[in-house]
């Protein structure tokens, strides 16, 4: 699964710390999904499609092989 | 990893506080035969093994109880280290924390299955007594080291 939190991010000028504050995750988090080594809960992805006010698939888009 | 059998945030750094210590006296003594600085003391002993003598059961007896001072020691910090909450405790911390967990087991079985192939004799005894104490300090330094790296990595911070 790939997503678009660094771009979403920067449109919306937040920097990883701020994000992770909004979602109440650690700065850990949003990190190893950038860079694709970790992939959210249902719940945390829904989260963070909220801060960036687009709908889910916007931000996380499967791969093939998923 | 259900985060209720996590004890709090401050607990880390005292586990540390007791870790630290129990791992270099560990060290020194392991280095000086266990003699550098003995402490002999009268316990409880619930089994006595004195081979080649019988098992004695339920007795005092008067023995060195450094290494038991330093094993107590070491499993009380590497317990608190290793089981206490991050600062934020959140899923993708719960998930290294778990597949830290799993990585340390086979590691150490590896180790222990390697040892079991080329070490023998009295040797294998000492390896034995490391091994009490390998699954925790590779599940800690595997858990640490990763999450020190994903906090690295923030090639893009502005």
């Amino acid at each position: 699964m790939k997503n678009k939190i660094k771009i979403e991010r920067a449109i919306k000028d937040l920097t990883q710390e701020e994000l992770a504050n909004k979602v109440k995750v650690s700065r850990q988090t949003i990190n190893a999904m950038e860079a694709n080594k970790y992939v959210p809960s249902t719940v945390l992805a829904l989260k963070i499609a909220r801060v960036f006010n687009k709908p889910v698939e916007e931000i996380f888009i499967l791969e093939k092989g998923d | 990893m259900s985060s209720n059998l996590l004890l709090p945030n401050k607990y880390k750094r005292i586990g540390w506080s007791i870790l630290i210590p129990a791992i270099i006296l560990g060290i020194i003594s392991i280095i000086t035969d266990f003699e550098s600085f003995p402490v002999k003391t009268k316990v409880f002993a619930l089994i006595n093994g004195a081979f080649p003598e019988k098992n004695q059961y339920f007795t005092f007896i008067n023995t060195n109880i450094t290494i038991t001072v330093i094993g107590i020691l070491f499993i009380i910090g590497a317990l608190l280290v290793g089981f206490s909450k991050e600062e934020k405790e959140d899923e993708f911390i719960a998930k290294l924390r778990l597949s830290s967990m799993l990585w340390a087991v086979i590691v150490n079985y590896i180790l222990l299955l390697l040892s079991f192939i080329f070490v023998y004799g009295d040797a294998f005894l000492q390896v034995m007594l490391y091994n009490l104490f390998t699954v925790m300090i590779i599940f800690i330094a595997r858990f640490n080291y990763i999450l020190y790296r994903s906090s690295k990595s923030v090639y893009d911070e502005k």
